[in-house]
């Protein structure tokens, strides 16, 4: 294993951080249905965990995880959401690293495990709704979408629901890995790609 | 100004700092995707929503100036007065159409206007300045190019999709998925191949420093602008 990062390795992190990132804008944009806005920890990264896979194929160093972390949670940040989505995506990338480090970034279980860790970054999209950030956040909501979808939005996210979403987000983490492993096996191992 | 090397410059116009135009594009996606509507903020909102269309008229780009203009009308034409009158499901799914136009279409259009008027060479030398390191810089100019790429390339597949009939409906939900994002990530890796292949050519490198000929520089417009967009933003904080 090579120490160190050459361009190649950057520009890697740059396309595959910019295909995560539509997919997860396409599939987070059907959380404008309140109802579905729940599910979107679950299902974001049961298809973003089908590119996500294919990245991790490529990933031979330490700190690529970490990057994109960082890359996306400026872009989160510059598309409006709120702070938190700093920490919990930059923890999310160090935990993956470590996950991917411990099978020498090789092993396919790990990277179905990391698929499932790197997932939990969504909770920094959705902390808006609960504890301290809740009140402001739909009272802002309240004026700009009007009482209705406000109220419908706050009667599908009790507390509890941010609990139940990381066991969605690792859930999904998890079952988009899998259904990775599977396309590359399907699509990219016999075209010598993944 | 010195020749430029790579991608097409815009070269009528007003011409901002690419540092100018992130501050611009920042101060613009938190008030628009953030902020309330009443008050203080929504005057700021309108001010954001004027400056990404005088931004696209500065640098001659009136066609797309007019669509986004029309755009944003209905949609705030529909939030202000139609909606009140109407009910139901209808009223929730107009509702929503209508407010992600509203909050997403100046900062689609600011992006636009910053991709569209910025080089690759120019976004890397100002990131420089800013004393941003290379791990961030190179990935994110990668990134601003492959953009663009990645909707040819959806659209492209869309297209040939289309040519055989296959829908949703035909063939599940599943499957549409798979045939979509299957090719695109191939050409995603054979994208990021070329692209190296090109940055080495180039003699883009982690280590050693890095020359350019293009000229960044901030003139009057560029503090203006600067000055506004903070004033902008701290005013939306306090108030």
């Amino acid at each position: 294993m090579k120490k160190g990062f050459d361009v190649k390795d950057l520009i890697n992190v740059g396309v595959f951080t910019a295909l995560y990132f539509i997919i997860t804008f396409a599939v987070g944009c059907i959380g404008f249905v309140p109802v579905l806005m729940v599910f979107v920890p679950f299902l974001v990264p049961i298809v973003g965990g089908i590119p996500l896979m294919l990245y991790f194929s490529k990933i031979k160093h330490f700190g690529m995880i970490t990057i994109t972390s960082v890359i996306l949670a400026i872009l989160f940040f510059v598309t409006g959401h709120p702070y938190p989505i700093f920490i919990f995506c930059i923890a999310a990338g160090l935990i993956t690293e470590f996950v991917l480090k411990a099978g020498n970034y090789e092993s396919i279980k790990c990277c179905v495990i990391g698929s499932s860790t790197f997932s939990l970054w969504l909770l920094g999209m959705v902390i808006a709704f609960f504890f301290s950030f809740r009140e402001n956040y739909f009272n802002s909501l309240i004026s700009g979408y009007g009482e209705a979808y406000a109220e419908t939005l706050m009667a599908w996210t009790p507390t509890w629901v941010f609990f139940a979403m990381i066991a969605m987000c690792l859930v999904g983490g998890l079952i988009g890995g899998l259904l990775g492993v599977k396309v590359l096996k399907k699509h990219f191992r016999k075209a010598g790609m993944a | 100004m010195g020749p430029s090397f790579e991608g097409v410059v815009e070269k009528k116009g007003l011409k901002l700092d690419p540092r100018t135009k992130f501050a611009l594009l920042i101060v613009v996606s938190i008030v628009m995707m953030s902020g309330s509507m009443e008050g203080v903020a929504y005057i700021m909102r309108v001010v954001c929503a004027l400056a990404s269309f005088l931004l696209l008229l500065s640098v001659g780009r009136v066609k797309a100036a007019i669509i986004y203009a029309l755009l944003l009308g209905s949609a705030v034409y529909c939030e202000g007065f139609v909606l009140p009158r109407l009910d139901g499901v209808t009223s929730l799914t107009l509702m929503i159409i209508s407010g992600v136009i509203s909050r997403f279409s100046p900062c689609y259009m600011m992006g636009y206007y910053t991709v569209s008027t910025t080089s690759v060479s120019e976004f890397v030398t100002a990131m420089e300045r800013m004393h941003i390191p290379y791990l961030i810089t190179i990935p994110l100019s990668v990134m601003f190019r492959f953009f663009p790429t990645l909707s040819e390339e959806y659209s492209n597949i869309h297209d040939a999709m289309k040519m055989r009939e296959i829908t949703i409906g035909r063939v599940g939900l599943f499957s549409y998925i798979e045939y979509i994002l299957v090719p695109v990530m191939m050409s995603t890796v054979r994208i990021s191949d070329e692209l190296s292949a090109a940055s080495l050519s180039k003699g883009l490198s982690v280590k050693g420093g890095r020359s350019h000929v293009c000229e960044i520089h901030m003139r009057f417009p560029d503090y203006f602008l600067i000055v506004l967009s903070f004033a902008c933003l701290v005013t939306f904080f306090v108030a």
